[in-house]
């Protein structure tokens, strides 16, 4: 069976820059990616080549067709990091925003009954259902969000392409949206693609991960992830942040329920930081010292996530604390890096 | 008076080309606004001028010249923008310098300014002749039918460009075309309200239906609605004042969108006054 997104040798670089090289990857159908990496890295570019928004050098293949012929474009949602239409008066109604996402068959028809029920379904999806006949532009940014979210979902899409949409929701509104995409990709099977730094609050329902920093770093499913070398010694670069993230909360952020908790990204961030910060290990040694205290307090249930409702025993940790002070570069499983492209 | 007015065989021609060059203009910048490329009214009505220069250099007629001048600047502004990855105004701003300075540098090497280019610059609706109002009625009938075939694509493509894309519309032909019919009217436009008040033809309308409607075919219908009216009481008020008439045109079209921003200020402070009691 093809694969939802088959991408192979993927580069692109504005002018003199790169910002992708040969990328390759295949998203399956019913998979759940979450595409993450530094800013720069490359993501969005990612993206808009899947789309063809942009021309790189590389094979592409949606649903099995070179992009190039591809044509059921129904078949794939879009929803981008900004509404385009965020301070001017642009005079549509939500529906007729929502309209746009159908392909029809020919520009100048009008709309039938059975379109106007598919964008009333994907408004009660969305649960915008209220604001359908509002000027989109007089809502605010998080709303629009949610409608342009209705907009990609109402042509029943089976692939869904994100990038950060959640950025401007407040935290209710963010708890439905990714509640509502778990949904419809463990339900309804839709693949879905997503763009997001906000690991901790999707990462239940992600599946796989994708990181990108100009190249591809990994690509497997996240258990592999929050174990992977090359991913840490990546995400050394943000140590700092990522520490405290990590080791402060006494839970994998990435919402995963890899049997080494505290002692896979985490871990390697560290030692990716030291080695950034010239060696200078001390403060960091003190922090990733500091869950294991934590983590009792986590695993007693209070305010846990999805994720971590399966909370390791006190033996796990211990055992996994080991291996947290002592790398070991084996641990990754050599077909879940990026170098085949594929798991 | 009115009688008096309409009897005359150029004020008909002029009216009619206004109207018509009012009414494609109207249509255009709507779309031209809401994709912010207004101001490729301005840019290219500056390059009219060399065709214009050139039409006066070679003694051909400025407007047939200026067709292909103008259609060529605009396809460079397409190409800049794409090619060399520059946001659309400054595309416009480029091939607006160059279209300027061309203009005069051949008018100087024509002889300097005269009487037919102060007319060219400035607007003369009274001298259109019957071949230029036909051209403006062939250009409103193809813009007609593209919109009727394209409407949806063209809302569509104006609110979120990478989105049309990935419903399979193709947005870079749709942007030629509409920046081909822009280049057209450009230069049909340039009897009617001179060559530096093009753009105000194209953008004013627009704006004033923008601020009053709640729907993208009120937009359009009352875009068009504002132009012809102010091409019709600015094209009398200069024969009974003996007044410029383009500058007229103008000046009325500033007028009506001063009170459609009042309208639209008290429509908001309505509904916001009724939303409260109602809350």
């Amino acid at each position: 069976m093809p694969g939802v997104i088959e991408a192979q040798g993927l580069s692109f670089k504005y002018t003199r820059t790169l910002v992708l090289e040969n990328i390759s990857f295949c998203i399956e159908e019913g998979d759940y990616v979450g595409l993450i990496g530094p800013n720069g890295g490359g993501k969005t570019t990612l993206l808009k080549l899947v789309l063809g928004l942009e021309k790189g050098a590389g094979k592409i293949k949606l649903f099995g067709v070179p992009q190039a012929d591809f044509k059921e474009w129904q078949k794939i949602g879009y929803l981008a990091q900004k509404s385009p239409v965020s301070q001017t008066r642009f005079p549509v109604s939500v529906e007729e925003v929502v309209l746009m996402g159908l392909c029809y068959d020919s520009a100048h028809k009008e709309p039938t009954l059975a379109n106007l029920k598919e964008v009333y379904r994907a408004l009660r999806q969305t649960r915008t259902r209220d604001l359908a006949k509002r000027i989109f532009s007089d809502l605010s940014v998080g709303q629009q969000q949610r409608v342009l979210l209705a907009r990609a979902l109402v042509s029943k899409p089976r692939l869904l392409i994100l990038d950060e949409p959640s950025a401007a929701m407040d935290a209710a509104s963010r708890d439905m949206f990714f509640d509502l995409l778990g949904e419809l990709n463990q339900k309804h099977g839709v693949t879905i693609l997503l763009i997001t730094h906000d690991t901790g609050e999707v990462g239940k329902y992600i599946s796989k991960f994708m990181y990108i920093d100009k190249e591809l770093v990994f690509f497997g499913d996240k258990q592999a992830f929050c174990q992977s070398k090359k991913v840490a010694e990546k995400l050394g670069s943000f140590a700092q942040h990522t520490i405290d993230h990590l080791h402060n909360n006494g839970h994998c952020p990435l919402g995963c329920q890899c049997e080494g908790v505290h002692g896979g990204v985490g871990h390697y961030a560290a030692h990716g930081a030291e080695a950034a910060h010239g060696g200078s290990t001390a403060p960091l040694k003190e922090k990733a010292d500091r869950p294991t205290a934590e983590k009792t307090d986590a695993k007693a249930g209070a305010g846990f996530s999805a994720a971590g409702a399966d909370a390791p025993s006190p033996a796990k940790d211990e055992s996994h604390n080991a291996p947290a002070l002592q790398p070991n570069a084996d641990d990754i499983a050599p077909t879940q890096t990026a170098d085949g492209g594929q798991k | 008076m009115i009688g008096e007015f309409l009897s005359y065989g150029f004020v008909q021609r002029g009216l009619l080309a206004g109207s018509l060059v009012a009414v494609v203009c109207a249509l255009l910048g709507v779309f031209l606004v809401l994709k912010r490329l207004s101001l490729i009214g301005d840019g290219l009505s500056h390059v009219c001028l060399t065709g214009v220069a050139l039409g006066l250099l070679t003694q051909t007629s400025p407007v047939y010249m200026s067709i292909p001048v103008v259609l060529a600047a605009s396809l460079g502004v397409l190409k800049i923008m794409e090619k060399v990855k520059i946001y659309g105004d400054a595309a416009i701003g480029i091939v607006s310098a160059a279209g300027l300075a061309l203009g005069i540098l051949i008018t100087a090497l024509a002889g300097g300014f005269n009487a037919d280019l102060f007319g060219f610059l400035f607007g003369s609706i009274l001298t259109v002749d019957k071949t230029e109002v036909f051209l403006c009625a062939a250009l409103l009938c193809a813009l007609l039918l593209f919109l009727l075939f394209f409407y949806r694509d063209l809302v569509a493509a104006s609110f979120d460009e990478a989105f049309a894309c990935t419903r399979g519309i193709s947005v870079k032909r749709l942007n030629a075309a509409l920046i081909v019919f822009t280049s057209v009217a450009v230069v049909l436009a340039f009897k009617v309200v001179g060559i530096f008040l093009i753009s105000a033809l194209i953008i004013l309308p627009p704006v004033s239906a923008l601020l009053l409607s709640r729907t993208f075919k009120q937009v359009l219908w009352l875009s068009c609605g504002l132009a012809l009216a102010s091409v019709w009481s600015g094209v009398y008020l200069s024969f009974v004042f003996n007044i410029p008439s383009g500058a007229t045109i103008i000046l009325i079209n500033l007028l009506f969108l001063a009170g459609a921003f009042v309208c639209s200020r008290l429509g908001r402070g309505y509904t916001k006054k009724g939303k409260k009691y109602a809350d």
